[in-house]
């Protein structure tokens, strides 16, 4: 146990570098973009002034808002200290909103969007995976394919053919939108219903991508661990096959959690694309808006929430994995 | 062999071959028989690729491809096994009259189940009335009986060093009691340390009662000589040469077990420090083996005769076989003109 211990602290240690070095670059590197972010609010907010002074009032007033009127390095102390007590600032692009607020408006979008998705895409694409591993033949033969196809096919491809094939030939479905356009959030039974159906489109195309990478990985483990020792032994033993089955998924299936976890931790990029495409309303959409409005706050802070996420999931997995599967414990315990 | 023997296992022409995934057939075991009294061991000998894996697993009685039973009987205790149900022979053969340590033990046990719960598996595999409390009790008296500690029915496979799980695989084999014991290599891959220490148990097996017989598989020749009784040497697929295990160690009939043991060994100096004499040349392939004495292209002693038909295997008596067209008088007078 006190291996393990120091095995934890070493990891946390290096998670926290990991962090630090993350929360500088995210600060920096959306900084270094030319251009000046703070102008372009200016010439909205004074369309039609002809006053210049007028003019470079206003932009004076928002850059000393913003603090960009501040060196570089001071205005990193500044955003730490305020990141510290939980404020994000103003979005440049969607200025007056916070950065909190947008993000709080967006982030259910995608966790909504993903986690189902990805949970769905993962258990569907494991049971076939391990399915075709033990029926072989027929079954095999269509599925790998398949799996292969969806897999190997860009994020947008998948999305763009559900929405040539469902939206504009079949009409079946809305193409764009987390719900109708014309339509306020509310809790009428016609909202929720156009929120399902707006759903149903970037839901299937990340269902068919998951499905398609987990059955190939969960195939060939399967194959794999059909073939070990174990199993013969175990029939030598007088074992039911159906037992003996079940050994070989469970092994089979440990590896693939750490799949899972980073798909949900990488979720954010996972749906930048389906977002994108269905002008869906989520984290992915902000992003995009970000990065076209140089909003240099927004990209920070969403940039960080994906950090997180994707650090705190592999600090999980990498700590719960040694107790559900002994296999990596011994070898955690010999690092 | 005295006429009240009992014996345990009776092989009688066993014969199984593998289809490959191109339909080719490859007979590893050809026309095997053997026979194992109570008490006794055999050893089988042979190079790498001659069929000693493939009789082992053949022997169980339950096959699946890309193994397959062609013909033969495998007798247990008066009762013909390769006559049975598969089914049948998983609930009431393996593992409780026959059972199998297999080659590469290091791998045999699950690697994400704690040994106990295996032994829970195995015994319920047989009797689902066993109650865990019993099976536990029973699984702890027999780790002790075989000096193994207690603990390592708690652990993961992952946890035990090379040489325990390599024990604890022996230990897990017999906890059923079985009549005969099938050992493929079970010492090949440790140190000289753990490897004596792996044969002291196996040769306790029968002493405490949890064995009746056993068989021992190894492509070392001189290996078998402290071990077991009898010896079988085996040559692509077929068995060449049968005896005690003195007689097959210090004075093989067969010109190929003359080749393992090399010419200069006599028992007086005993097996130290013998090193092993390479046969030049590689055995047939077995998808198409030669039509006369399958050992012909590496014989020193080849004739024309030999390579005409199939060589079968000849009683030089008292239990002794061996294949060769060459009588005993005329091999022992080439081995002595060449030693
Ligand atoms: N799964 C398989 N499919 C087809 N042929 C096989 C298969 N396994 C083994 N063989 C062939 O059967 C023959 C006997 O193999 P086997 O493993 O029984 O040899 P062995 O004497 O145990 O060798 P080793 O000392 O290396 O363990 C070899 O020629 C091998 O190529
Ligand atoms: S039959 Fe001929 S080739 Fe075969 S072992 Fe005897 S002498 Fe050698
Ligand atoms: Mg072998």
């Amino acid at each position: 146990m006190k291996g393990y211990r120091k095995y934890f602290l070493n990891k946390l240690g290096w998670f926290a570098v990991t962090f630090v070095c993350a929360f500088i670059l995210n600060f920096i590197l959306p900084r270094l973009m030319p251009g000046d972010p703070v102008a372009a609010i200016v010439a909205r907010m004074a369309q039609g002034m002809s006053n210049a002074r007028g003019v470079q009032a206003i932009y004076e007033q928002y850059t000393e808002l913003f603090g960009t009127n501040k060196p570089m390095l001071q205005q990193f102390f500044i955003y730490v200290n305020n990141v510290f007590h939980g404020d994000f600032g103003f979005s440049f692009s969607q200025y007056p909103r916070t950065v909190a607020d947008v993000l709080a408006s967006s982030i259910w979008w995608t966790v909504g969007l993903q986690l189902p998705a990805i949970l769905v895409g993962w258990l569907i694409g494991n049971f076939l995976g391990a399915l075709a591993a033990y029926l072989k033949k027929g079954f095999d033969k269509v599925l790998m394919p398949a799996s292969i196809f969806a897999s190997s096919l860009p994020a947008f491809g998948m999305a763009v053919i559900l929405l040539v094939v469902f939206g504009v030939t079949l009409e079946w479905l809305p193409t764009s939108g987390g719900y109708g356009y014309d339509l306020i959030p509310n809790f009428s039974w016609e909202f929720v219903w156009s929120v399902i159906v707006h759903y149903q489109m970037p839901f299937w195309s990340i269902v068919l991508i998951t499905i398609g990478g987990q059955a190939i990985g969960m195939r060939s483990m399967a194959i794999y661990e059909l073939n070990a020792d174990y199993v013969k032994y175990s029939r030598f033993m007088g074992i039911k096959d159906r037992k003996i089955v079940r050994y070989v998924f469970r092994n089979a299936m440990l590896p693939q959690i750490t799949g899972l976890a980073l798909s949900i931790g990488t979720m954010v990029f996972g749906a930048i694309v389906a977002e994108i495409i269905f002008s869906y309303p989520g984290l992915g959409s902000t992003i995009l808006t970000a990065v076209l409005g140089q909003d240099y706050p927004l990209i920070s802070a969403t940039m960080l929430i994906i950090t997180l996420m994707v650090l705190i999931t592999t600090f999980i997995i990498e700590i719960l994995y040694g107790f559900i599967d002994p296999r990596i414990k011994a070898a955690q315990a010999e690092d | 062999m005295s006429v009240m023997s009992n014996v345990v296992l009776e092989v009688r022409d066993l014969t199984t071959k593998y289809v490959t995934r191109f339909r080719e057939e490859v007979y590893a075991v050809d026309h095997v028989s053997l026979q194992v009294e109570e008490g006794k061991s055999l050893g089988i000998a042979g190079e790498s690729g001659c069929g000693k894996s493939t009789l082992a697993l053949s022997l169980m009685g339950y096959y699946f491809p890309p193994l397959h039973y062609t013909c033969g009987e495998i007798i247990i205790d008066g009762r013909d096994i390769s006559a049975m149900r598969p089914d049948d022979v998983r609930k009431s053969i393996l593992g409780t009259e026959i059972a199998y340590i297999p080659q590469s033990a290091m791998n045999a046990l699950n690697p994400t189940q704690k040994v106990i719960h295996f032994v829970e598996d195995v015994f319920q595999a047989h009797d689902p009335f066993k109650s865990k409390k019993e099976i536990h009790e029973f699984a702890k008296e027999a780790f002790e009986t075989l000096g193994l500690p207690e603990e390592v029915l708690q652990k993961y496979p992952v946890e035990l060093s090379g040489g325990m799980k390599q024990r604890t695989v022996i230990a897990v084999s017999v906890l059923l009691c079985p009549k005969v014991l099938i050992a493929d290599e079970p010492s090949s891959a440790l140190d000289v340390t753990t490897q004596k220490m792996v044969i002291k148990m196996l040769k306790g097996l029968m002493e405490n009662g949890f064995i009746k017989s056993m068989i021992f598989i190894t492509h070392e020749l001189p290996l078998l000589y402290n071990v077991t009784d009898d010896i079988m040497v085996m040559y692509a697929g077929q068995i060449v040469e049968k005896a005690t295990a003195r007689e097959a160690v210090f004075d093989p009939l067969h010109p190929y077990a003359k080749g393992l043991m090399g010419s200069i060994i006599v028992p007086e100096s005993g097996l130290r420090d013998v090193k092993l004499a390479a046969i030049p040349g590689v055995p047939p392939n077995l998808k198409d083996p030669p039509v006369g004495c399958r050992f012909a292209e590496r014989c020193k002693y080849v004739r024309a005769e030999c390579k005409v038909a199939a060589v079968p295997l000849y009683d030089a008596g008292g239990g002794r076989a061996y294949r060769c067209i060459l009588s005993e008088e005329v091999l022992r007078e080439a081995y002595q003109h060449a030693g």
